[in-house]
């Protein structure tokens, strides 16, 4: 899966969660998940759990840790989509 | 540095369902701290209470070191709850109107826990009540100086929550410093402070949180 594939991907898993919806089509790897796309930190988890989902991964602890922007996301993500 | 942090948990829009399911809370609860629910707590409030007041108190530690530590990234397993004390008398707090506020914690309704993160100790009180779980935290097991809020407000739209929060405690601020006038900003690292005369820091440490249509604040006054 590219970049952009798991990105448009990622798109689908933040959508239900983020109120900035405007701002979903433009994201890049800078766009913060709190303060750009004003996600409730309580959702966080939900985000991780819908990934694992999505791309049929597993987030351990420390890798969710890093997930605090889109690019951060796509680097946790395409580092265990090569690990299966 | 003092410090202070707040969260509050509206617990009409979590998901009860998964907050119980394994995969969901071990993202951020521990055996140990899975342990603290079967040993005090199973025949006392819901797991998904249990689930959410340990996220509240995680996440209030979290922004209590974000300001001495800017640049900390949330790691809500990382951040242990060692010790949980119960209420004494009411597990579920009643709210009722739309607004309370308080100085200190009254133990016949308060979560107390001590928790740890790497050299950090730090203390926290919770109240959990049918629509929400909000829990602050302060570095001393002594909350006497620890004012707070929570309000029930009518938009759950990220602007209203901001706007409604920050009313709130400037309200509360006016009566304890008539005639002075605050302002809340926030810091380059995004924590909110306390300005006076619009520009000038004040000493006060203050913390904001809103989930849905809970809005809530809490600030340390020096004694």
């Amino acid at each position: 899966m590219s970049r952009e594939e798991t990105l448009n991907e990622l798109k689908k898993v933040i959508a239900p969660y983020t109120t900035n919806k405007d701002m979903l089509s433009s994201i890049d790897d800078q766009t913060d998940l709190i303060r750009d796309l004003k996600i409730n930190s309580a959702n966080l988890v939900d985000i991780i759990i819908d990934a694992e989902a999505t791309y049929d991964i597993e987030i351990d602890y420390d890798s969710a840790d890093k997930m605090i922007n889109v690019g951060t996301c796509l680097d946790v993500i395409t580092e265990k989509l090569s690990q299966k | 540095m003092t410090s202070i942090g707040n969260d509050i948990v509206a617990l009409r829009a979590i998901n009860i369902t998964r907050s119980k399911q394994f995969n969901f809370y071990s993202k951020f609860i521990s055996k140990a701290e899975e342990n603290i629910y079967n040993q005090q707590l199973s025949n006392g409030i819901s797991f998904e209470n249990f689930v959410w007041l340990l996220w509240s108190v995680k996440e209030s530690v979290f922004k209590y070191l974000q300001r001495i530590k800017p640049d900390l990234v949330f790691s809500p397993s990382k951040i242990c709850i060692t010790q949980l004390r119960i209420p004494t008398q009411n597990l579920v707090m009643e709210f009722e109107g739309n607004k309370t506020e308080g100085r200190g914690f009254n133990d016949e309704t308060v979560y107390k826990t001590e928790v740890a993160f790497g050299a950090h100790t730090l203390y926290s009180r919770s109240v959990i009540s049918s629509e929400f779980i909000f829990s602050a935290v302060n570095q001393e097991d002594d909350f006497e100086n620890i004012n707070w809020g929570i309000q029930l407000i009518t938009s759950s739209d990220p602007e209203y929550q901001s706007k409604d929060v920050r009313m709130l405690l400037i309200k509360r601020l006016m009566i304890l410093f008539p005639g002075v006038e605050l302002s809340v900003d926030k810091s380059p690292y995004g924590y909110p402070v306390l300005l006076i005369n619009g520009t000038e820091e004040t000493a006060i440490p203050v913390s904001l949180a809103h989930h849905d249509h809970f809005v809530s604040y809490s600030f340390k006054l020096s004694p």
